[in-house]
């Protein structure tokens, strides 16, 4: 493959894997050499052995529109994205101190609201944000901790810097991805672990483990469940994953009941047994009927009260999603100075909040340059995207923003970095290297400690010039290695 | 465990017997025809009755050729007893009792269902359809060698072994329900010239030639080998053995007084009958017996591990 590598040119994109044309970065120089000496043939192998193992793996997602065809297969590059391991020591470091801040701040917010009287954030910010839950007030969760399961996404810059997009604590998914990716990879590319040192990411379902089970820290061997929407979840591979590897009972509401003691119970084979902490893969509005949507199936009727009473522990806690939301997002930073007293160490991405006048009179300026998210919508609905649109979508958004400024963000677009990506060609068989646009999304647990992945869920828009990495809109993924660096002659 | 968890792995090992028994079935079937002049009382057509789908076929197909049966057997999903339905239901109740099973048995599942899609398009090819029914068969033993290998002997074992022995005991009696055809008075000439081979072929379709011939006679003939399918109290593919081993599992099971009670009805009434001894037209109904009292034994089983609250009246397989 040499003369595809030597060919490969990112152009004026970072590159997270080589810093201009000939020259790989520091930490991918081992892999890049070692893919260069593969035969086109040989590389075409693994390719190919790669997606008869994710179909062996039963690797899948389910994409709800596809009628007939419930699970597809996992889509994967078998060529890793790398971050050195002194970089990703920062990033763990700041992913950390953002965890603290956030979980403070929602245990404030449902405890009396001092950030809100000491004027750091307007109040209503908060309190009509769609995942406050009124419900939760004056609870305080195991440790203080409500998002016990965090999926940040970040994203690399031109300037090369690691920003935080967004903060996603509400059902966080794609870990099981994460730790699939590396199993594929230790399977097609087995020889390439020998001469790197690559962070192992396989303790994550025992580190969920510990972390679940210290939610009931009065209990010696809790009964830890988790809790799905049911078999045709688009997720239901990672639940189903999730509780295999960790030792969860994977349940659905239906197989739940609520006692009149307030306690949590399953129907078993020999009637009702007590279920002492749930990681539950369905969203507030669905837990509980009582409480949230009446119509909801999935749920369980008189959960919050079992919760409320510390009757059984539940991650992420309900309400937790208050934290999730565009316009709060741009506050974090100050979360961080404001409860931890530090600077933050990992940067948001520079976002104008359309309620302050200052910044809406900047946005409207220049409206054609930025991207506008609105508060609560995620995977990207509602949202301009200034260079790619229109004059006329340009002036739509202008007036929404006049007429309801309090919902809106706008960022500077940014140029999110690449990485080479094998991508097939018109000339069937032939598979070409090219830099396509990735990002990242690394997991957070926070229970009695605090526990980062090394490394996270790396996505990769596999269409030429696309940003979209969406696996249910022909994204892909890849294995993702923090790798230090090797002493000489030393053996890995 | 959860009873819908428990309810799923009675399943999966009852599909997984059905597909498996189903391959070996027609293999022996399309080697026995080899063997046997054409037009005779066993033909092709003798494999849909013997899975009771002359209606669901005949809806489905003009002709009783061996392309249609086959088709309609081995990857028609019309047809709930096609190995296809059955590996696909294999796989499904796998998928979603991850938590309960070793890791390899998804992996498993899946190299079935990838054998399965990219066998389909040749099987109207004997030779091509054999080589396929041979990997499901080997498959299917890969998974049960890993489950008796690494799983613990837990409910979901338990629940598992009621499935396998279950489902074993009636397939079994769905194929000496045939041997009354065998054993009528008014049989063909040229049949009783087969009767060895076709009895020796019965025993190979139930995977128990060789231990007849260790363990009962070393000539095959009709009134032994009922005996040996019915009563033989150590091979396990005998309906005796099965009944047996289904009720000490039911022992390990909660409130299992009632189900257990049933399975040792069945058993003391297929003991109390000498199949050997008693006529073609007896055997039938032994049979029928058989299998509508599995019927029974399976709500019981539903009502009460499956569904305690609702008298067993949702089942969603079948």
């Amino acid at each position: 493959m040499k003369k595809e590598w030597n060919q490969y040119d990112p152009g004026s994109l970072y590159d997270e894997l080589i810093a201009a044309v000939h020259q790989p970065r520091e930490a991918s120089y081992k892999l890049v050499e070692y893919l260069r000496h593969l035969t086109p043939d040989r590389f075409r192998q693994c390719v190919q052995e790669s997606e008869v193992v994710i179909r062996e793996m039963g690797i899948t997602f389910t994409v709800y529109s596809d009628a007939g065809n419930i699970d597809r297969a996992w889509p994967f590059d078998i060529i890793p994205r790398i971050i050195h391991a002194a970089e990703w020591d920062r990033t763990e470091i700041g992913l950390k101190q953002r965890i603290r801040a956030l979980n403070m701040f929602i245990q404030d917010i449902y405890n009396g609201g001092q950030i809100l009287k000491d004027g750091v954030m307007p109040a209503d910010v908060v309190l009509q944000s769609k995942g406050y839950r009124k419900a939760c007030i004056g609870m305080t969760p195991p440790h203080g901790v409500w998002a016990n399961i965090c999926g940040s996404d970040l994203v690399r810059h031109s300037d090369g810097v690691l920003y935080v997009l967004e903060d996603n604590l509400r059902v966080p998914s794609g870990v099981a991805y994460m730790l699939e990716n590396r199993n594929i990879t230790k399977r097609v590319l087995p020889e390439i672990f020998n001469t790197l040192p690559i962070r192992p990411v396989s303790n994550y379902p025992a580190q969920l483990y510990e972390m679940l089970a210290s939610l009931r820290p009065d209990l010696d061997d809790p009964t830890i469940a988790l809790m799905t929407p049911g078999v045709y979840n688009s997720a239901y591979f990672e639940h189903a994953f999730l509780a295999q590897q960790a030792g969860l009972v994977l349940l659905e509401g239906a197989d739940l009941v609520v006692g009149n003691d307030n306690y949590v119970y399953m129907k078993t084979i020999k009637g009702l047994e007590r279920v002492d902490v749930i990681y539950r893969r369905i969203d507030d509005d669905f837990i509980d009927p009582e409480v949230f949507r009446e119509d909801s199936m999935l749920g369980v009727p008189g959960i919050m009260r079992a919760w409320k009473e510390g009757k059984v522990a539940i991650a992420n806690a309900p309400g937790c999603g208050v934290a999730d939301d565009k316009v709060i997002y741009a506050y974090v930073p100050d979360m961080i100075r404001y409860y931890l007293g530090e600077e933050p160490s990992l940067p948001n991405v520079p976002t104008y909040v359309c309620r302050r006048d200052e910044d809406r009179a900047y946005v409207l300026e220049h409206l054609a340059e930025l991207v506008v998210k609105p508060a609560n919508e995620s995977g990207g609905y509602g949202m301009l995207v200034g260079p790619h649109s229109t004059p006329e979508k340009v002036e739509e958004f202008r007036k929404l923003i006049q007429e309801d400024p309090n919902n809106y963000i706008a960022q500077p677009t940014l140029s999110l970095s690449v990485t080479p990506t094998s991508c097939e060609t018109a000339d069937k068989g032939y598979i070409k290297i090219a830099p396509r646009h990735v990002d990242l999304r690394p997991f957070i647990l926070s229970g009695k400690d605090i526990f980062v992945t090394p490394g996270g869920l790396t996505r990769v828009a596999l269409v030429e010039g696309s940003l979209i990495v969406n696996s249910s809109q022909g994204g892909g993924s890849k294995d993702t290695w923090i790798v230090g660096d090797v002493q000489e002659g030393e053996e890995v | 465990m959860l009873s819908r968890v428990a309810e799923r792995v009675y399943w999966m090992a009852r599909y997984l017997e059905r597909a498996e028994k189903t391959a070996r079935l027609i293999n022996v079937h399309t080697a026995l025809l080899m063997d046997l002049p054409g037009r005779m009382e066993i033909n092709w057509f003798t494999l849909i009755r013997l899975f009771n789908a002359e209606k669901v076929f005949s809806e489905h197909y003009q002709s009783g050729n061996e392309a249609n049966i086959m088709q309609f057997l081995i990857a028609d999903t019309n047809n709930s007893s096609s190995l296809a339905t059955s590996l696909a239901n294999v796989r499904e109740n796998v998928r979603t009792s991850l938590d309960v099973l070793p890791e390899e048995i998804w992996e498993q599942a899946n190299q079935i269902h990838l054998l399965m899609t990219n066998s389909l398009p040749r099987i109207s090819d004997r030779y091509s359809r054999q080589i396929f029914l041979r990997e499901v068969m080997k498959h299917c033993q890969c998974i049960r060698g890993a489950l008796d290998s690494n799983m613990s002997r837990d409910h979901s074992f338990d629940f598992m072994q009621i499935g396998k022995h279950l489902e074993r005991t009636d397939m079994t009696s769905r194929i000496l329900e045939m041997t009354s055809l065998l054993l009528s008075e008014d049989r063909s000439d040229t049949l009783r010239k087969y009767d060895g081979i076709l009895w020796t072929n019965l025993l190979q379709a139930l995977g128990g030639r060789q231990m007849y011939l260790q363990h009962v006679h070393s000539r095959v003939e009709g009134a032994s080998v009922m005996r040996f399918l019915m009563n033989d109290n150590v091979f396990p593919g005998s309906v005796s053995y099965s009944l047996a081993a289904m009720s000490r599992r039911m022992r390990y099971l909660p409130d299992p007084e009632m189900a257990m009670t049933m399975a040792y009805r069945v058993l003391e009434h297929t003991k109390r009958e000498d199949v050997g001894a008693i006529p073609a037209e007896k055997v039938h109904t032994l049979m029928d017996y058989l299998q509508s009292e599995l019927g029974v034994l399976h709500t019981e089983i539903a009502k009460t591990w499956f569904y305690p609250d609702s008298n067993g009246q949702q089942q969603a397989q079948g």
